[in-house]
């Protein structure tokens, strides 16, 4: 193996190292312990439909600072995302958020009804901060919370499968039914790859690989401070 | 008229408005030579790369609804145009051959510092304004751009009379002017469509405006830039 194929392989190996011991922290222990009653998955349910709408404002910020070849890999994440894929019968991210909904019991109205929480605001201000960054640090930032839901990397299962997994066990609603949780699970296994084809090309230098760590760290904390307020506000609920 | 059918009228104005400035009657009066149309046609390709930055930037503030019609009109410049069978960066790098120039000519060159300022400038709004003021700053240069409204053509025909004219290139060899031709008058039309969605009082009136204005402004200083850099070339 070359140094610079080690360098690589440190670098993703220290990634999906940190992407993994966010479910140690104390703010996903909170929120993963808890039992979701009905009323808490609703209101789940629509914060994070609140929580894909900032990624799409970082990851076009994002794009907007990288270089070009970046920008098309980004594009193209988008289109799942933002469009959908009709060819392949699928919906785009926010439509399949409110669907998810529809099986909990929310109607349309109910998302644009419900405000974000407060916490919510402020994490969201933070990792828009964070993506208008120099670009390898904010691309780590809106990209390591896509390794940190892959199934693939992530030892006992995303954060999309184990909210599924709870839905289902206090709910009694089946993961495939969970249709934007069920579209995560796959999904965000092709997306984590997008950081390591982007690492291969421009993580050339030691200061690249550190801006690399230092966006994917910083993302990780934002992620555990709202993962917090998030538990802070399904508790508060009966 | 509507609130928003007036404020068309003003920005056609401001469109047409443009090329009777001083910047630039100075950047056409600047006659063309083989080394003068390699300078514009790099430089034009880093044009391109700004507009790809902002349109992204404008995307990343705008509402949902917005960020899927600026994605689409991503799709053409940055991914393939079926027009042209390629992405827009790769059409004015393509377009480069007619004029001797080859990709390494492309990567290899700097931005003249008085455009690095105009690059910066249009960033700083895409990036720090409203939303509808940095979505009007990033459309007004497709607006001024549409043939349909600029009385006389827009930027790239005129451009590609000029090489046509002068250099005696005829403008469908000029693939990426001829295609902005075309490409410019469908984008400024449907990216025209967001402001009767989203200009309902004087303040958003305003807001558009102002990303007008100042747009336009850096627009002028870019064009006078470039005729000024273009003037010192033999």
């Amino acid at each position: 193996m070359s140094s610079s194929e080690q360098d690589l392989k440190q670098l993703w190996d220290e990634v999906v190292d940190l992407a993994n011991r966010q479910y140690g922290s104390a703010p996903f222990k909170r929120l993963l312990s808890l039992k979701f009653s009905r009323e808490r998955a609703q209101q789940y349910s629509i914060q994070m439909a609140y929580y894909v709408g900032n990624r799409r404002d970082c990851w076009a910020f994002v794009q907007g600072s990288s270089p070009l070849d970046v920008k098309q890999l980004i594009w193209e994440h988008e289109r799942d995302e933002l469009i959908g894929n009709e060819s392949e019968g699928k919906q785009d991210h926010i439509t399949l958020a409110v669907k998810e909904g529809e099986v909990l019991g929310l109607t349309a109205k109910a998302f644009d009804q419900t405000g974000c929480i407060e916490g919510g605001v402020v994490c969201f201000s933070a990792w828009i901060r964070l993506a208008q960054r120099p670009w390898l640090e904010a691309i780590a930032a809106s990209a390591i919370l896509e390794v940190r839901n892959s199934a693939e990397l992530i030892e006992g299962g995303s954060l999309s499968r184990r909210i599924g997994g709870i839905f289902e066990r206090d709910l009694g609603i089946p993961l495939r039914k969970q249709m934007n949780n069920a579209e995560h699970v796959v999904m965000d296994v092709e997306h984590a790859h997008l950081l390591m084809k982007v690492a291969r090309k421009y993580a050339t230098t030691e200061a690249n690989r550190q801006a690399i760590i230092n966006g994917a760290k910083e993302s990780l904390l934002i992620d555990r401070v709202y993962r917090n307020h998030l538990a802070e506000m399904l508790e508060a609920l009966p | 008229m509507t609130i928003v059918d007036e404020l068309l009228d003003t920005l056609d104005k401001m469109a047409n408005d443009q090329f009777e400035s001083q910047e630039f009657h100075s950047f056409f009066s600047v006659p063309l030579n083989i080394n003068r149309a390699r300078f514009y046609v790099i430089q034009n390709a880093l044009y391109t790369n700004n507009r790809r930055d902002c349109w992204a930037y404008v995307q990343g503030s705008a509402p949902l609804e917005v960020k899927r019609v600026i994605w689409e009109h991503e799709s053409d410049e940055l991914i393939n145009d079926p027009r042209a069978g390629m992405d827009h960066y790769s059409l004015t790098v393509k377009q480069g051959e007619v004029i001797g120039l080859n990709p390494e000519d492309f990567e290899r060159a700097e931005i003249p510092p008085m455009v690095r300022s105009c690059f910066y400038a249009w960033h700083h709004i895409a990036l720090r304004g409203h939303w509808l003021t940095a979505y009007t700053a990033s459309h007004m240069l497709e607006r001024r751009n549409n043939g349909k409204i600029v009385k006389g053509g827009g930027m790239s025909f005129r451009v590609g009379k000029k090489f046509e004219n002068e250099l005696g290139i005829n403008l469908k060899r000029m693939i990426s002017l001829d295609v902005h031709v075309v490409a410019d008058t469908e984008h400024s039309e449907n990216i025209s469509e967001m402001f009767q969605r989203y200009v309902k009082t004087p303040e958003d009136h305003q807001l558009v405006l102002q990303g007008a204005r100042d747009s336009m402004a850096i627009d002028r200083a870019y064009r006078g830039a470039l005729g000024y850099y273009m003037e010192r070339i033999a």
